[in-house]
């Protein structure tokens, strides 16, 4: 599978880190979005970035400068054929 | 990741029961909101609302609770929020869009109830929704038969105060909605210990207005075309306001919207604009029921607006704010909530008026009339809305469903046959 094949995420220990970077990164220009975790990440519930692994290296230079915490960067691979399902 | 089990723990909740919901809810958004193009990036704030729906703001009620403050739960758009707000309390919506609630709810409603009903007594009765766990009392009406027995059943578990919403729409009505609105005044003082002043009143009926200012905003940008915005994300967005603290919600609709009026200008859209237009009327869809809207939107049609309580009867009437007496301001909230359409009422005229006139405004191609299963007034009243909008050319296709997914595929078939016939 190539890297289109999958979706990056970072996940943090709680939500104002979580909003803490996606506020940086929005100011940046660097493209993110707010998702519910998936399962295969993490047994938590909350929200996760999704971000483009091309900002990947980018994004730690922010993480490191700001100080903000995170757990972890989880690479998931999409599913493919996705049907309705009510939540 | 944050960790709610423990705040879940204390408000008496099923965890395993709880975690099953959790589980579902990150792959329906991803295939549901992440299948979009383009989406306006103020959209995040709701995505986060998402996110951490049985998280963030639970714990802002409980916190709330913590200083004394009252949680009450609402299940319907003619609860006046003003008077909660008014006496420093807090209105929060209750859960009922998931199908995942509906079984919980059959151990003690007939089968053929409305799955708003059956999920939103599943989820109390389940214990899987911290809300219904926080409130500290829920504030019912009488716009449809089971929801009045259902009051009785979650009566045992938490105060419920009815609010008695008339059938007709005569002046003797509207003063009888006065009388109604007078007595949850007492009712609310007297749970909250506080007492509801004119200038209190006159405050938080500005707050509500302005949530609903926010959201008209919302819908007026869904006109243009190319629509800046698609109907699932405007439908998020309407779900999310009957939960979250007003006045963020109004800041961050106004954000958005400050987003899509640049869109509009720039001619910036989420489909072509010449894709067809869908007015959708009808129940209301509650969170996370996002079913019918990915149907139509991935067929490549786009729903412009919604004529029902998650849309625009939850927003298009303000109160008139120019009352200085406690008698003047619930004069006139009673003259804005008895403007709401609801087809609980005998006879209403309006909510056809209401479709028509949206149909214009939004430039519709077709209108979907979708009733909830069982809902015997919206059921019915598909008859009179189908024959109006005939009657002016409006092309329109009556749906009944449920939350499930059982019958995902035939509705799929029949709107894409509604859809090819609009083309035509």
């Amino acid at each position: 599978m190539t890297d289109t094949n999958y979706r990056w995420y970072i996940l943090f220990p709680n939500h104002h880190q979580g909003l803490r970077l996606s506020r940086e990164l929005k100011k940046q220009g660097l493209k993110s979005t707010i998702v519910p975790t998936p399962r295969a990440a993490s047994s938590c519930c909350g929200m996760s970035l999704l971000i483009e692994p091309s900002d990947l290296e980018i994004m730690q230079q922010i993480i490191t400068e700001l100080r903000i915490e995170i757990e972890k960067v989880v690479k998931l691979p999409i599913k493919d054929g996705w049907q309705y399902r009510s939540s | 990741m944050a960790d709610y089990r423990q705040m879940w723990s204390d408000l008496g909740m099923d965890l395993d029961k709880h975690d099953l919901l959790c589980e579902a809810l990150p792959d329906a958004f991803q295939g549901v909101y992440l299948s979009q193009e383009n989406r306006p990036q103020g959209m995040d704030f709701f995505n986060f609302v998402v996110s951490e729906i049985h998280g963030v703001r639970p714990a802002e009620l409980m916190e709330h609770q913590k200083a004394g403050g009252k949680v009450f739960g609402t299940f319907c758009v003619y609860v006046p929020d003003e008077v909660i707000f008014a006496a420093g309390g807090i209105a929060t919506g209750l859960c009922g869009g998931s199908q995942f609630w509906v079984s919980g709810g059959e151990k003690v409603l007939p089968a053929n109830t409305c799955p708003l009903i059956k999920a939103s007594v599943g989820a109390r009765l389940d214990k899987t929704c911290p809300f219904f766990r926080i409130a500290d009392m829920y504030v019912g009406e009488t716009t449809c038969d089971g929801k009045k027995k259902a009051w009785e059943i979650l009566s045992a578990e938490v105060p419920v105060h009815v609010i008695d919403v008339p059938q007709m729409k005569r002046k003797k009505d509207i003063e009888a909605f006065q009388g109604e609105i007078l007595d949850f005044i007492k009712i609310v003082e007297d749970f909250t210990g506080n007492k509801i002043t004119p200038e209190a009143l006159a405050k938080s009926i500005k707050l509500i207005n302005n949530k609903r200012k926010a959201l008209q905003r919302l819908y007026a940008a869904r006109k243009a075309a190319p629509v800046p915005i698609s109907g699932k994300d405007a439908l998020l967005v309407t779900q999310i306001a009957f939960y979250d603290d007003p006045a963020r919600c109004a800041e961050m609709t106004n954000i958005l919207c400050n987003e899509l009026e640049e869109r509009i200008q720039a001619k910036e859209g989420v489909f072509p604009a010449d894709a067809l237009r869908i007015l959708v009327t009808g129940t209301p869809l509650a969170i996370p029921n996002w079913k019918l809207h990915h149907i139509v939107e991935t067929a490549g049609a786009t729903v412009v607006v919604e004529e029902s309580c998650t849309g625009t009867r939850y927003f298009e009437q303000l109160v008139d704010e120019s009352g200085s007496t406690i008698e003047e301001q619930v004069k006139a909230l009673a003259e804005r909530y008895m403007k709401t359409n609801c087809a609980c009422f005998t006879p209403n005229p309006g909510r056809i008026d209401d479709i028509i006139r949206l149909a214009d405004e939004y430039k519709v191609d077709g209108v979907i009339d979708v009733s909830l299963q069982f809902c015997n007034l919206y059921s019915t009243e598909s008859y009179l809305v189908k024959q109006a909008l005939a009657d002016r050319g409006i092309p329109v296709m009556h749906i009944e469903t449920d939350y499930s997914e059982q019958d995902y595929e035939q509705l799929r078939t029949r709107v894409e046959a509604f859809l090819e016939i609009l083309r035509k």
